[in-house]
């Protein structure tokens, strides 16, 4: 196990060099505006975007660009200097990650608690009205654009700009440490637009899987052996039904971690979502870099973890 | 499913026409059969609604079976047999299946009691073990916790009280090394180790009648003599009912003090071992007998298969169900469906056929 | 400055409508162009700069990050409200006035020699920078201040526009950090003069406003100048009557600015009203950074102490005009919408055709598209409103010639000129397919589909692309080489409150460089280019007015590109707040003027 672990790690590491490497090369030979450009403004002379572009090490060939960005990293652990503000990009996304896994957390927390319930509900009624109308509410919120759902929420809730005056509104966000209650309160919209249409999937996840374990003989054997149903269904039916969810869930919660700019941008909430967001629209590679670095680390450990974790949920699973 | 032919083993009783048989094993005569049945099944029907219509899979069958004895129930995939064993615990009912008649167990209506009330029958007083020990035993769990949740599902004991009781029951059932077997996974142990682990978990609480549906199928010849005698070995001991299903006669030719031959949802005939090993009476019957390899016989003689295969449970034929595949079928026998009924001079022996008893006796002659 | 648009409207079908009803003349309230703005919306030009009440605290809510805070760098809408605010430069500008500078750090107007090749300026005393600086300002911090531009690592803009012509300016650009320019001297801690190569005194007067002449402490900002790029900008010391809070290095960086959600302004310690003309009644500034523009909008105008300073939602401008009017602001001057068209080669370098697009272009139609009545009026010429010249150069009729006459397009018109042009049919019959590059998004692939829609209907066959905006600026209509033939949507917002600074850059033939041109069209008239050169020189601002609308009024005879909107930049506040817009700087309110009712 330990070999698998350590082997996992190293493919891990080389993979992180490839994303970093595809990165750098993507976001400086495509036709976006240049950094140089974006960052002497307007009608700026063409000398001053030549002395832009020394400054910001971009007249350097580009491997060497990505050598000395390679060393700074694995040497130093420095992700560079952002163009526009000069600000450490390690600073900044260490500012941020805090909003970030504040969100995720609650998010992926609220999802499974409603999802999972409604999709064994659904299972085991199935195609009755109940089924048919979860499944269907469920359909409603996988296709509810993201974005458009915080709006309307903010409309009617919103204690600022809202019909009904309950939470509050967009720009409320506190860090935990600084304002814990305020902290809470102002990432209760966010967490429920954000788990919506993830509660609808794994509703619909729960329900397929638990479906078809039912239909499995060791079912059977636990109702032969006269176990009270709520056992067979939970203990029995649910526990194997779970595990390939859990593997969605790991990687879902991988990419959430490398930022939702939508609901970041909506609610005003200071995450890594839009920290990439405003990078890609000023080309500031060097925190282009880093947060795409950052949600390649996540996925990554997300999927080296969940792999290690299915050892222990399904003991069949063994690694040489 | 099934194949139709199958090697026995060598501990297994050999068939051969000319040798009367006699069974290895009787009923113990210090241990008369109570007069009151143990299970009473009567004119049991189950049917399925499908999208293509209602499928009949058990279509009126009736049988008895007394304390302590053991029944098998024979026949081909899609006989029905499996569903009637599963109806006997209301297994049935979750898959939305519609059960008709009536089966008594004690004097009390299984079919007519709640889940509530059915639970504490089952894995209690009915205990059931599987084809596939291997699919039936949950992957994710250890076995001993199988058991234990088994035995304190109906017995009120510390879980500490319920393991020791587990280890007791591996050992019982010949596991080696039970202390520590008790914390392996269904999928570490081996196909023989696992069917006697389920064996002992049907064990666990004491029932009066064990179900057994094609508890060897799935197993390695060798091993299946060996779960066969644990079985019997077990039922002697605790004066436990028994109901066999298989598809093999050689299964049963041992063990079973009475057969039933189900077909297409029907019993063919019924009656106590020996007779139908000598003197079988339904054409379906002598099909499965004549087509039971031997290895004392002669390796140039073709093997008899019965022509033709099962009917569609949808759409059985009309009459007698047998009489497509029958070489004796007369015209008259596609418009009549034989009822169950006693052959002459032998009450026991019960047969659904059209042909007359004593041209049957002559056809049996014949082929013996 | 390229103009920004600082919202997204979509059709204002519905208030054009109501203005429509209201009518244009009873009551209403109008600035020095002439424009009206509709009743109980406020302009920049009524508002009042004076009684208000000090204290409290105002929140603002931008959408936008700021783009640079370093004096040195700053060059956009954004980032001048904090900067004016926190800075001063030898000139500024009161709220309603775009056109005659403030003195600021400045005692009083610039001395412009006889041979237009010097400038003098005198410096107050008792202007001190805030902590930890703390020190009297003095005229070498201005001959730094401006010095560093050259400075690659700090890279302004717009030197070579207006200081280019400074004795020795070129002998620094050579050198990697800029260093000393001998044009610049200081006699003593109060005077600056300022040495030119060229008689182009008036317009380096005129550009004294930019924040490049706020003073930099050279012995504080040395140091972060030598970073690659200069990270001043994270340590900025103020002048103005606010600064960005700090701790007790300076840095700014990570306590008053945290680049993406927020800033804060404090009062500065070191300044005194006595030396300012801004009452600066606000205690502190905190400025949110990021959401939706329509949540934020909503936001404010239901809220409490609370502004929107930056791109505004179209149904934030409709919800204020219908249930919040007294909170709406209009700012007329916030610069033009146009059309480039090519003249150095293709069908357009005939001046013929140029004035055919100008005549059947329905200019109604673009600014419908654009926003409606309510934030544009119809452009006839290329001086804007607020603008010195505006007047002279025609107003908002504009000058009188029969393919300007006709707001929504006028075919026949347009059949005339493509006939001069020789086409007899009155439409094109040539063979060259039209390149139109214009920018996605709203409004602008609207207006983009218009200007081709109408090409098409003079007979042209065109080759219709959108790419994203700065993609266009950069990539294609920036770009000579590439010889586009129409660009849409170009516009113009002037770095300052002269007319050489609407006319010059964008048309004049002499300044075309190979890449990021802003000379879009590449309008190259010799003749013209010899007007400018000598409207360069002259002095006074009503001379100066009158000579650059002589100018304009060329351009127009020779249609150099075809014009559609004067923009005018909606703002919101909340109900108790009294705001006040700058006018040079899209209405945007100001900080130091601001106070809570």
């Amino acid at each position: 196990m330990t070999r698998y672990v350590v082997r996992r790690i190293l493919w891990g590491v080389l993979l992180l060099i490839l994303v970093s490497a595809l990165t750098f090369v993507l976001f400086r030979i495509l036709p976006t505006a240049e950094p140089a450009r974006l960052r002497a403004g307007r009608n700026a002379s063409p000398r001053v975007i030549a002395e832009l572009r020394v400054d910001l090490g971009l007249n350097k060939p580009l491997i060497t660009q990505f050598w000395l960005y390679m060393r700074g990293l694995f040497l130093h652990g420095d992700l560079g200097y952002s163009y526009t503000s000069g600000a450490s990009v390690r600073s900044l996304i260490f500012d941020r990650l805090p909003a970030t896994l504040s969100l995720t957390i609650g998010s992926a927390i609220i999802w499974m608690a409603i999802g999972l319930p409604i999709g064994i509900v659904s299972a085991l009624r199935r195609r009755t009205r109940t089924d048919r109308a979860s499944m269907g509410v469920a359909l409603l919120f996988i296709s509810a654009p993201e974005y458009w759902l915080g709006l309307i929420v903010l409309y009617l809730f919103a204690a600022d700009i809202g019909r009904v005056k309950v939470f509050p509104g967009a720009g409320a966000y506190a860090g935990l440490t600084a304002d814990p209650w305020k902290w809470f309160t102002s990432l209760i919209l966010p967490w429920l637009v954000l788990a919506a249409g993830f509660a609808a999937v794994y509703a619909r996840l729960m329900r397929g899987s638990l479906i078809e374990t039912l239909g499995q003989d060791y079912i059977r054997t636990a109702r032969a052996k006269g176990l009270p149903e709520r056992q067979v269904v939970l203990r029995h039916g649910v526990r194997a039904a779970i595990t390939p969810i859990l593997t969605i869930f790991a990687l879902d919660v991988g990419v959430l971690l490398g930022g939702a700019v939508l609901i970041e941008t909506v609610f005003e909430i200071p995450g890594i979502g839009r920290l990439n967001y405003d990078a890609i629209t000023h080309a500031d590679f060097p925190i282009i870099q880093g947060t795409v670095l950052l949600a390649a680390v996540f996925i990554i450990v997300a999927n080296i973890l969940i792999d290690i974790a299915y050892a222990y949920l399904d003991p069949r699973v063994r690694y040489s | 499913m099934s194949p139709p032919d199958h090697i026995v083993t060598t501990e297994a009783y050999q068939v051969s026409a000319a040798t009367p048989v006699s069974p290895s094993s009787s009923p113990d005569p210090a241990r008369p059969a109570d007069a009151e049945p143990l299970l009473q099944v009567k004119d049991l029907r189950v049917s399925y609604a499908t999208e293509d219509g209602a499928v009949r899979a058990v279509d009126g069958i009736s049988y008895e079976l007394g304390r302590g004895r053991t029944l098998g129930i024979v026949g081909e995939s899609g006989s029905g047999k499996t569903v009637a064993a599963l109806s006997v615990l209301g297994l049935t009912r979750a898959e939305g299946a519609e059960v008709g008649g009536c089966i008594e167990f004690e004097g009390r209506d299984l079919l007519a009691l709640d889940e509530r009330e059915l639970r504490t029958v089952r894995g209690n007083e009915i205990a059931m073990v599987f084809q596939d020990p291997l699919s039936s035993l949950h992957p994710l769990y250890r076995v001993g916790a199988q058991i234990v949740e088994a035995i304190r599902a109906h017995q009120d004991m510390t879980k500490a009280k319920a393991r020791a009781r587990t280890i007791e029951l591996l050992d019982l059932v010949g596991i080696p090394d039970p202390a520590k077997r008790v914390d392996a996974y269904p999928h570490e142990m081996s196909g023989g180790q696992r069917q006697r682990a389920m064996i002992a978990m049907a064990l666990a609480n004491d029932p009066k009648l064990l179900i057994a549906d094609e508890p060897t199928t799935a197993l390695d010849v060798t091993v299946q003599a060996q779960i066969l005698a644990l079985l019997s070995e077990l039922q002697q001991e605790r004066g436990m009912a028994l109901v066999l299903v298989t598809h093999d006669l050689g299964v049963v030719a041992d063990m079973a003090d009475d057969i039933a031959v189900m077909y297409a949802g029907e019993i063919v005939e019924s009656a106590p071992a020996e007779r139908v090993f000598a003197a079988p009476e339904h054409p379906y019957t002598w099909g499965l007998l004549r087509s039971i390899p031997t290895l004392d016989g002669p390796r140039e003689e073709l093997l008899t298969p019965i022509p033709g295969s099962p009917p569609s449970p949808l759409a059985p034929p009309p009459g007698c169900r047998f009489h497509p595949r029958c070489p004796y079928a007369q015209p008259e026998h596609a418009r009549t469906n034989p009822e169950l009924l006693s052959t002459p001079g032998q009450p026991d022996h019960r047969v659904a056929c059209l042909l007359e008893p004593e041209t049957r006796r002559g056809l049996w002659r014949e082929l013996a | 400055m390229r103009s920004i648009k600082r919202y997204t409207p979509l059709a204002l079908a519905a208030l054009a409508l109501g203005l429509a009803a209201c009518g244009s003349s009873g009551g209403s309230i109008s600035g020095s162009s002439g424009i009206k703005a509709p009743p109980g919306v406020q302009t920049p030009l009524t508002e009042s700069q004076t009684g208000g009440v000090r204290g409290g605290t105002l929140t603002v809510l931008n959408h936008q990050d700021f783009e640079h805070l370093d004096p040195g760098q700053a060059y956009s809408s954004v980032d001048y409200e904090a900067v004016y605010a926190t800075q001063r430069p030898l000139y500024s500008h009161a709220p309603n006035a775009f056109s005659a500078p403030t003195p600021d750090l400045a005692s009083g107007p610039p001395q412009i020699s006889a041979d237009r090749k010097t400038v003098t300026v005198h410096i107050r005393s008792g202007v001190h920078f805030s902590p930890p600086v703390n020190r009297e300002v003095t005229s070498a911090d201005v001959a730094y201040a401006i010095e560093r531009g050259l400075n690659q690592n700090v890279a302004n803009p717009y030197f070579s526009s207006y200081f280019g012509s400074l004795e020795g300016a070129q002998e620094a650009e050579k050198k990697a950090n800029g260093g000393p320019i001998s044009g610049i001297t200081t006699p003593n801690k109060d005077t600056i003069v300022f040495h030119l190569t060229e008689p182009k005194a008036p317009i380096l007067a005129a550009a004294l406003v930019l924040p490049l002449t706020a003073p930099v402490p050279e012995e504080f900002a040395k140091k972060y100048d030598a970073h690659s790029p200069t990270e001043y900008g994270n340590y900025l010391v103020a002048t103005g009557p606010y600064m960005f809070k700090s701790n007790s290095a300076g840095k700014v960086l990570g306590v008053g600015y945290e680049p993406g959600k927020s800033a804060t302004l404090v009062r500065n310690p070191n300044w005194s009203t006595a030396t300012d003309f801004r009452p600066a009644y606000l205690n502190q500034i905190n400025i949110q950074i990021g959401g939706d523009t329509n949540v934020i909008g909503r936001q404010v105008l239901e809220g409490s102490h609370m502004v929107e300073n930056d791109e505004i939602a179209q149904s934030t401008v409709q919800l204020a005009y219908e249930k919040f009017r007294s909170q709406l602001e209009i700012s007329p001057g916030a610069g033009t919408g146009y059309i480039a068209v090519n003249n150095h080669q293709g069908p357009f370098a005939n001046v013929n055709v140029r004035k055919a697009l100008w005549a059947a272009l329905d200019r109604v139609a673009m600014n419908k598209a654009h926003g409606g009545e309510l934030v544009t009026n119809v452009m006839t010429h290329f001086i804007y409103p607020e603008i010195p010249g505006f007047e002279q150069a025609g107003g908002l009729a504009g000058p009188q010639v029969d393919y300007n006459d006709y707001p929504t397009g006028n075919a026949q018109v347009a059949a005339k000129y493509m006939r001069l042009a020789g086409y007899p049919s009155g439409k094109y019959t040539g063979a060259t397919t039209l390149q139109i590059v214009g920018a996605t998004g709203s409004p602008t692939s609207e207006e983009a589909e218009i200007v081709n829609q109408t090409l098409k209907n003079l007979g042209f066959k065109t080759k219709f692309s959108l790419v994203d905006k700065s993609v266009m600026y950069s990539k294609f209509c920036g770009t000579p080489s590439e010889e586009i033939d129409v660009c849409p949507n170009v516009g113009w917002v002037a770095d300052f409150g002269d007319p050489q600074a609407v006319l010059d850059v964008p048309f004049n033939g002499e300044h075309i460089p190979p890449s990021n041109n802003p000379n879009w069209g590449q309008v190259d008239d010799p003749t013209i280019n010899q007007h400018m050169a000598a409207a360069e020189l002259v002095v006074g601002t009503q001379a100066r007015a009158a000579a650059w609308a002589a100018i304009d009024r060329e351009l127009v005879a020779q249609a150099v590109a075809v014009p559609y909107a004067w923009d005018k930049q909606p703002n919101v506040e909340s109900h108790d707040v009294a705001g006040v817009g700058d006018v040079w700087n899209l209405g945007a309110w100001d900080y130091s003027f601001t106070s809570l009712k």
